[in-house]
């Protein structure tokens, strides 16, 4: 009698043990799981930005250079593209306020920033930037301010893709932090 | 601008091409950094810069901090060509420009500007590893130029300078001279000799002394030997005109295929010269009127000739007589040779000899104590003259510089010789040189001192390229620009010149510092424009730079104008030398003692 109270006790035990450890491989997994969501998103994220004509193959090579040594690189270079590529637009924006008709100054401009899209992988903004030129050589001012619109708009829309890019990997995190458990 | 010392510079050498030194100039900070992570990958060791004017600093610190150097083609504060020109007159480096423009023309220009390869942006990892060649085969093309010459070692950057005056005689005849095999071709890029050969004139000078008997005398190459060479020069053919047969026609006594070839060479750099300023000068020209290159040339020839019994040797008539042929020019020259030396004042680079020194000086007094009465004669013939001597006083006064003040009392008299045969002589003066004349005036002002760098011509002379000129032709341009200069002159103070970079687009810089005279033919003949702010005495090769930079041409390079300066100033032997050695100044500012070195003539006595 007293050993089949104490087996079924045992029994029970081994019961809670047991999904107790399952609880924990649950949730270990799903933690897991959302590390690999979130890495999944950002992948899935940036093959959407590559299909869609926003980066091109110049933004591989920033990515093959981010290494140990410089282990974020790629955002570094990118912040650094916005906050530059900000202030190029605003001297153009000043430069059609005021002096609408120096193309030459536009154009100047708009090489530099060209130049910068060009090294990032900045592909639609920098098909609009050789269009503003275009206009810039044609003379046309309302091209250019057309165009000029256009392009800022390319611009908030790829910054706030590449934002939330990054945002999403920082999320994942290296792979090393995914298998400890959330607990 | 992130500077990484070369800590390793001399291990990275070793691992060749692993550890080299690269320098990134590009005003785009997003490609700046891009090209600095992907030449780490490549492994070099890399210094970046979002400015020129730091680049141009960086490099002038130390010429031997880099290997090579990837300029952006557009860039706010200097356009990349003139930075492309700049680093390779002065540093004969590699250069390899960046662009997103890919046009032909674009990548046309920056070839002949001098670069050794155009990339396009987005550049590439693949493209970056592979520059490394550039500097490899810089060092094999001097090392082959190289391997008369008993100085230079091959390493890379100071090979250029195989013989500033073979490089320039290369088209027609290296098989002339004996140093022909020596000197190695400057720059194929680079139109003017490039001044880099502060080595090669060295050793083309020791190698033409050394090895063909330096005690021989040296030739004097007078008005007379002079005509008879132009005579069998044109007889020939310039392009065809060898040695030898000049030799054979000239049928002069005493006289070796050596002295002609040497000879030839210069004249040779001078019609460049000549012709280069020429083209650029035609307003100038215009402006100061048939004046006075011929009958400077005449005076100053005639001063040169006076002026024996002071020069120990007679470098000068070498060099006039190559102006004779030229024209005019010589005679503004020869002035400014006699005149400017005074101002030359040794050159902080280069070591004056101690014959050049002297001569220096003697030129120097002689400008000083002559000038106003040098001034009046000038007055008389030539405006520049005048000019000059007011150059030469500014600038020389300022240089006393060590020898200056005890031969006041030689130039004086000599000076006024000189002077008052250039005035016999106005008439004489070709039109032609008149052109040649503004811009000799130009250049020599500007040559004129070093110190001074550049003074602004006030738009007398619009060359801003040639400032190769000798002291003969920093003469003429002192002249020049004496009459503006004198606003300038002040500059004396080689300390002054505070912005290289920034030279006003003065079209004529003039080399204020000249003092010497001409020292830097090259420079001064480059700005014409009112460089005052570079007057203010460019301290050295800074306020030259940045005056060449405005100039383009500045094929001499202030390094070479200063160290042009030192020997050429120095005597009036060199007073020829100086003719002499405009051109081959432009090669090799390397010699202290420009005097004797000018001429490698050998003594004509």
């Amino acid at each position: 009698m007293l050993m089949i109270c104490y087996s079924l006790y045992l029994i029970h035990n081994l019961v809670l043990l047991r999904y107790h450890l399952l609880d924990c491989y649950y949730i270990e997994k799903s933690n897991r799981m959302d590390y690999v969501n979130t890495r999944r998103q950002a992948a899935s994220m940036r093959k959407c930005l590559f299909d869609q004509g926003y980066l091109d193959e110049q933004f591989y090579q920033l990515e093959d250079l981010q290494d140990d040594a410089s282990p974020n690189f790629v955002e570094e270079v990118v912040t650094l593209f916005f906050r530059d590529s900000l202030r190029l637009m605003a001297n153009i924006d000043q430069s059609l306020d005021k002096c609408a008709k120096d193309f030459n100054k536009l154009d100047v401009y708009m090489q530099q920033l060209k130049g910068s899209c060009t090294s990032i992988g900045a592909s639609k903004m920098k098909t609009e930037c050789t269009v503003f030129r275009d206009y810039c050589r044609d003379e046309n001012i309302e091209g250019c301010m057309r165009s000029f619109q256009k392009l800022k708009r390319e611009h908030s829309v790829l910054r706030q893709k590449l934002e939330s890019y990054f945002q999403l990997l920082r999320q994942a995190g290296p792979i090393e932090c995914a298998t400890r458990p959330s607990k | 601008m992130r500077v990484q010392e070369g800590n390793n510079r001399m291990a990275g050498r070793d691992q060749f091409p692993i550890g080299m030194r690269v320098l990134a100039v590009d005003d785009d900070p997003v490609c700046l950094k891009l090209l600095d992570t992907l030449l780490r990958r490549c492994q070099y060791h890399v210094t970046t810069t979002n400015q020129a004017a730091k680049a141009l600093t960086l490099l002038r610190e130390n010429k031997d901090m880099f290997d090579l150097v990837i300029s952006d083609v557009h860039m706010p504060d200097m356009d990349g060509f003139k930075l492309l020109e700049l680093v390779g007159l002065e540093m004969d480096l590699p250069v390899i420009m960046l662009s997103a423009n890919g046009e032909t023309k674009t990548v046309m220009k920056g070839i002949t500007h001098g670069a050794c390869d155009y990339l396009l942006k987005p550049v590439r990892l693949e493209e970056l590893k592979n520059i490394w060649q550039h500097v490899l085969r810089r060092k094999f093309t001097h090392r082959e130029k190289n391997t008369n010459l008993s100085a230079d070692d091959l390493e890379s950057d100071k090979l250029p300078n195989a013989n500033p005056l073979q490089a320039q005689g290369q088209h027609g005849q290296n098989s002339s001279s004996d140093n022909s095999g020596r000197y190695s071709k400057k720059r194929k890029d680079q139109n003017e000799p490039e001044e880099e050969d502060d080595g090669e004139d060295n050793g083309l000078d020791n190698d033409d002394t050394d090895p063909s008997a330096q005690k021989k005398p040296r030739v004097v190459w007078s008005v007379e030997l002079h005509r008879k060479f132009v005579a069998a020069v044109n007889q020939l053919g310039i392009d065809k005109a060898v040695p030898k047969r000049i030799l054979e026609l000239m049928n002069v006594d005493k006289l070796t295929r050596e002295n002609v070839a040497s000879h030839l060479q210069k004249y040779r750099l001078y019609l460049k010269r000549l012709s280069a300023v020429a083209s650029q000068q035609a307003s100038l020209a215009a402006a100061f009127g048939a004046r006075d290159p011929s009958y400077l040339r005449m005076g100053m020839f005639e001063g040169l000739q006076s002026y024996h019994p002071l020069a120990t040797s007679n470098q000068i008539p070498p060099s006039l007589t190559s102006f004779q042929a030229t024209g005019g020019s010589l005679l503004n020259r020869a002035n400014p040779a006699t005149l400017g030396l005074p101002g030359l004042s040794p050159l902080p680079n280069k070591s004056l000899g101690s014959n050049p020194l002297n001569e220096l000086n003697k030129f120097q007094l002689v400008n000083l104590p002559g000038n106003p009465n040098h001034a009046n004669l000038l007055n008389n013939q030539l405006p520049n003259e005048l000019s000059f001597s007011n150059i030469t006083n500014n600038a020389l006064q300022p240089r006393q510089g060590a020898a200056a003040a005890p031969f006041h009392p030689k130039p004086i008299s000599f000076e006024n010789r000189c002077l008052t045969k250039a005035e016999n002589q106005a008439l004489e003066i070709p039109s032609s040189s008149n052109d040649i004349m503004g811009r000799d005036m130009k250049c020599q002002s500007s040559l004129y001192n070093e110190e001074s760098k550049l003074l602004s011509f006030g738009g007398a002379s619009q060359n801003n390229a040639r400032v190769q000129w000798r002291q003969d032709e920093l003469h003429e341009s002192s002249l020049l620009l004496s009459s503006y200069l004198d606003s300038r002159v002040p500059n004396n103070n080689f300390n002054a010149m505070a912005d290289p970079i920034t030279i006003p687009a003065t079209p004529t810089s003039m080399v204020q510092g000249l003092n010497g005279g001409g020292l830097n033919q090259r420079e001064s003949v480059a700005t014409s424009g009112m460089m005052g702010s570079s007057v203010n005495g460019l301290t050295g090769m800074t306020n030259y730079d940045s005056q060449m930079k405005q100039r383009d041409e500045y094929s001499l390079g202030v390094s070479r104008v200063q160290g042009g300066y030192g020997s050429n100033g120095c005597s009036l032997d060199g007073l020829l030398n100086s003719v002499i050695k405009m051109e081959r100044d432009e090669m090799s500012y390397s010699d202290g003692d420009m005097g004797c070195d000018m001429y490698p003539l050998g003594a004509c006595m």
